[in-house]
């Protein structure tokens, strides 16, 4: 049984995000869907190789700074964006930037699982495949790694081919974990990736992140204060398109330095 | 609640289920008549025959006199003839014409060794006689080696024919006989041509609208109105794009080397006629494929076009199907806009290039023709429901699966 990790074959000249390095360095972020300020000036440092939580209440602003790493804010029509957002050096909103280039190595988790309607299989290999590898062997190394790192392995290994909308709602979901890993990328995303799931099921998620945090920066958007505390090792605290506070997780929950971040974590409001 | 509010629910009750009432009754006329008319008339030999009855002279190699014995199964009206092994009896054709046909014939009959004489490229090659021929003219040598004449063609039927044979005929010298007409099948070919050529042409060029229409062009002004001006195209009548392809379509079909209306220029037509359902059928398809699937392998790097190919149109797939059969059975019943671009000359071997009727053209061929044969009408016409409700179950099946797919 091969362990090694199959590095994709594409042009990855950076070295990867070591722990103690910064993963995305944002500065003074502002965004606007048409007229409305959804973002004001963020300046937040995303620690690499590690956990960071976006905590807040609906429409504050997390899933939008989350879809600002891999620029799926693009799709959405009316986006303007100021600032900057620094990722290994390199800003990534720049017009050299090659955005298919970019969500390679920032993979995104859903909220829904939204395995696509292929094999299993055809799913881990979508994002290689659609790089141009062809070559079966590299693909099967990559699907079974992937599908190991994502705790999904046991359970899939015998049925590949079956097609993915019949796994289970946490499986699809740590098949769309596999499917984001299999490109090898720096950061993984995840908006909300557990609130469609049992708590089961969440559970398995929570552990694979505490594995997946030794290779990966995680970046995950949650409703749930206690996962949030759980997996987190920090966490940013949003209201009304602000980041209030940006903290040690641990810090953060037990002495939190601005008073509505207490009143949140408290759940006097959100 | 008062007697007046009682009795105006009861009325406007009544009126609906009244109404309700004319819709089905009409329907059901509407398809008793035509399953009256033509059903009588469906048959094998309708589909595959041809229209246009052909007049054949044969001879025959062993004409000479024989003995037979009468078999036991010919029909109680036929005469059956002892001396060459055949029977005829009297028919009429569907316009109720008196004709002879042959119903039956002896394997050793010398109406086997049939060849043809007429003038054409069939001349000399063996013929076999088609049992519901009509026989015109029987000539025989008898027994003096006298040239004799016998048939409709002398106002003598079966049992005269007959007895003149066996009382007098020594050898057969020819016959002459006319193929039944009035088939379909020239017609049957006409149209799966038509359907094939244009679905073609319509379903590329109507797909990849609906892809940028929905996946590409952004959602603005300019959009919108291209999609409602593909919409309002929709409602045009058929004969006005009839005409237009008459005009500036038959130039094209020139380029293939068309000198008239052909089965092309009505499937050029039928294109123009279908893109506005095709794209309008394919964009809801398009839209049901959920985002999130867009989504995501946006988000694993793949580039719209990879999305597009590998994700969005696999799962659209049924609903482009969906529009490939819709548009199938808008070519079966569509008749305007084919009058002028295909014709209303019924082809009993259709070629691309040339003019031929679908199903539909046909009916209105024979309808407007001098005498009308409302029987073939209506015979054809069972033909084209079948086919429609057949293509319409399709559809349905397909949606259901389509629905529970994505509600599962």
């Amino acid at each position: 049984m091969q362990t090694v990790t199959q590095t994709p074959p594409k042009d990855k000249n950076e070295a990867r995000l070591e722990l103690g390095e910064v993963a995305f360095d944002i500065r003074n972020l502002d965004l606007y869907y048409g007229n409305f300020h959804a973002l004001k000036s963020i300046t937040v440092q995303i620690p690499a190789r590690q956990v960071t939580a976006f905590i807040g209440p609906s429409g504050c602003g997390k899933s939008t700074l989350l879809r600002c790493f891999n620029r799926m804010n693009d799709l959405i029509e009316d986006v303007r964006i100021t600032g900057e957002i620094h990722m290994a050096g390199r800003e990534i909103h720049g017009p050299d930037v090659d955005v298919v280039r970019l969500r390679t190595e920032v993979g995104m988790v859903f909220q829904h699982p939204n395995p696509f309607p292929m094999s299993i299989y055809d799913n881990v290999a979508y994002g290689l495949r659609c790089q141009g590898v062809k070559s079966r062997q590299t693909l099967d190394a990559v699907v079974e790694s992937s599908l190991k790192k994502a705790a999904l392995w046991e359970e899939a290994k015998d049925i590949l081919d079956r097609n993915a909308l019949k796994l289970s709602g946490g499986q699809q979901q740590r098949l769309c974990i596999a499917r984001a890993i299999a490109l090898e990328p720096q950061v993984i995303l995840m908006d909300e990736p557990t609130s469609a799931l049992d708590p089961i099921a969440t559970m398995k998620i929570e552990e694979l992140m505490n594995d997946l945090k030794k290779d990966y920066t995680i970046v995950i958007v949650t409703h749930s204060m206690q996962q949030a505390a759980r997996i987190s090792d920090r966490t940013a605290f949003f209201l009304l398109g602000e980041v209030i506070e940006f903290d040690d997780t641990v810090t953060m929950f037990n002495k939190p330095s601005d008073a509505r971040t207490e009143s949140y974590i408290t759940g006097r409001f959100g | 609640m008062n007697s007046r509010r009682r009795i105006y629910e009861a009325t406007t009750k009544g009126m609906t289920i009244g109404a309700t009432g004319i819709a089905v009754a009409v329907l059901l006329i509407v398809l008793l008549y035509v399953f009256r008319q033509g059903i009588g008339l469906l048959s094998i030999d309708l589909i595959r025959g041809n229209y246009w009855s052909e007049n054949i002279n044969i001879a025959f190699e062993e004409p000479e006199a024989k003995s037979f014995e009468k078999p036991a199964d010919i029909p109680a009206d036929a005469h059956f003839s002892s001396k060459f092994g055949f029977a005829l009896a009297d028919r009429k054709d569907p316009q109720g014409a008196d004709l002879m046909t042959v119903v039956y014939i002896d394997p050793e009959s010398p109406l086997h060794t049939a060849y043809s004489t007429t003038a054409g490229a069939t001349q000399g090659q063996h013929v076999s006689i088609h049992q519901e021929a009509s026989i015109q003219r029987i000539q025989y040598l008898n027994t003096d080696g006298d040239k004799k004449t016998a048939g409709p063609a002398r106002r003598m039927f079966s049992k005269d024919t007959i007895k003149a044979l066996d009382e007098s005929a020594e050898s057969l010298v020819l016959m002459y006989y006319q193929t039944e007409g009035g088939g379909i099948w020239g017609s049957i070919i006409a149209t799966l041509i038509l359907i094939g050529v244009t679905l073609v042409i319509v379903l590329p060029v109507g797909v990849a609208a609906a892809i940028y229409l929905n996946e590409v062009a952004g959602k603005n002004r300019l959009t919108a109105a291209i999609r409602s001006s593909i919409e309002m195209l929709s409602g045009v009548p058929s004969i006005i794009f009839g005409l237009m392809g008459m005009a500036m379509l038959f130039p094209v079909t020139q380029v293939f080397g068309a000198n008239g209306p052909s089965i092309l220029l009505g499937a050029l037509t039928l294109a123009v006629v279908l893109l506005p359902v095709v794209i309008r059928q394919t964009e809801e398809a398009l839209i049901v494929v959920p985002q999130s699937l867009r989504m995501g392998s946006l988000a694993l790097g793949a580039t719209q076009t990879q999305t597009i190919f590998r994700v969005v149109l696999p799962n659209a797939l049924p609903g482009i199907l969906t529009a490939a059969l819709l548009s199938i059975s808008r070519v079966i019943g569509e008749s305007a806009a084919l009058i002028y671009t295909m014709s209303t000359i019924i082809s009993d071997s259709p070629s691309l290039l040339q003019p031929a009727t679908s199903l539909a053209v046909q009916i209105w061929a024979i309808t407007s023709a001098e005498q009308p044969n409302f029987e073939l009408a209506s015979a054809i016409s069972i033909l084209i429901l079948a086919m429609v409700l057949v293509l319409n179950i399709t559809v349905k099946v397909i949606s259901v699966r389509l629905n529970r797919r994505w509600s599962a």
